[in-house]
């Protein structure tokens, strides 16, 4: 059976500079000016408003396509600079490609100029409360009866509070000597343990925009390491990463 | 891909040698970072329940966290560069969930 050629539409990955050499696999560059946008042909059906919204909830569909585009922007990114973009920026038309690029020229020159030569870095700092609890000392005492019983509690509830505040302050202080390493950074919320599916608390879930590869940034990482460990937080680099956290411009702006 | 995982074995720092990134990182960069534009397809990520169940993750911990008193980059407009976005979504997708009659707790 032979089937009618199936209506296609171009996904915007992001953008590079137009002198980017030849893109990857099976996506291409549309050319304006000094930018270029780096699409894909996807089917139109996979996008049809009467099924998105059942394939945007289809985790497999979903996890699929997400990867697919982060795929794109890491192999892209290995070889040039590139603006991310967020899931989903699709038109009909190659020329409706083009015309986005010549409305947001300016915008998107900037956030290439920012982020030229320069990677994203993600840093999370995992806390295990226990370890915490534990190296702040003062076990609570034994024995029993009532009063010590309260005593106890009482040792453990001072103990929990002061875990809690050594926890943030080291998020805190991490995070402030992270951006000192790096040309901009962001503190992001979190993720709950329902996501990461660990035991430890997440205590920050930074992001770092770097130079030279993060040599320092690297560097200072594994200070931290050595120096919060004792204290029950190990801390976690990944990346390079495309600068997806660098190229919104300022809220103010 | 191994390119996501470039944590150092030595110095102590944790390493996940030859782990794809994690679902979670690439998810909160491809979905909730980057440059935001309107293509000819409206695709309402807020429509995603699976990301409104995982938002609702992110405030169910944002108030967790302030239980715990680990609320240190809310508030800070530098260290909380997205609250505002967040305040918004929040709001959104309140109003997402009472349409839709979810409970707090309900699993994907």
């Amino acid at each position: 059976m032979i089937e009618a050629p199936a209506a296609q539409a171009w996904y915007v990955y992001g953008v590079v500079d137009a002198t980017t050499a030849a893109p990857v696999d099976d996506v291409r560059l549309v050319e304006h000016g000094a930018l270029a946008a780096v699409v894909g042909q996807v089917p139109l059906a996979d996008f049809a408003e009467d099924v998105l919204a059942e394939r945007l909830n289809d985790r497999v569909w979903l996890e699929a396509h997400v990867r697919a585009h982060e795929d794109v922007l890491m192999r892209l990114a290995e070889r040039a600079t590139v603006v991310p973009f967020r899931f989903g920026v699709i038109y009909r038309e190659l020329g409706d490609v083009t015309a986005m690029l010549r409305q947001r020229r300016d915008e998107l020159a900037a956030a290439l100029a920012h982020v030229r030569g320069r990677v994203e870095l993600g840093v999370k700092a995992w806390a295990d409360r226990a370890r915490v609890e534990a190296a702040l000392g003062d076990a609570p005492a034994g024995g029993s009866g009532g009063r010590a019983y309260l005593e106890r509690r009482r040792t453990e509830e001072e103990r929990a509070q002061r875990a809690t505040a050594l926890m943030t302050e080291i998020a805190q202080g991490a995070h402030e000597r992270l951006l000192a390493a790096a040309v901009e950074g962001v503190a992001n919320r979190p993720q709950p343990r329902e996501l990461t599916g660990r035991e430890e608390t997440m205590i920050l879930n930074g992001a770092y925009l770097v130079e030279d590869g993060g040599t320092a940034l690297s560097e200072l990482l594994r200070t931290l390491q050595d120096e919060y460990a004792p204290s029950g937080v190990d801390f976690e680099l990944t990346g390079p990463w495309p600068p997806h956290n660098f190229v919104e411009p300022p809220e103010d702006a | 891909m191994s390119r996501n995982d470039v944590s150092r074995a030595g110095g102590g720092l944790q390493t996940r040698p030859s782990q794809p990134a994690q679902l979670a990182d690439v998810l909160e960069r491809v979905l909730d970072k980057g440059i935001v534009i309107a293509g000819d397809i409206k695709i309402n990520l807020l429509d995603i329940e699976l990301l409104t169940v995982r938002i609702r993750l992110l405030v169910a911990s944002a108030d967790k966290a302030k239980e715990m008193g680990i609320d240190w980059w809310e508030g800070d407009p530098f260290l909380s560069r997205n609250g505002r976005d967040q305040r918004d979504l929040d709001s959104r997708l309140r109003r997402l969930e009472s349409a839709a009659g979810i409970e707090e707790g309900d699993g994907e």
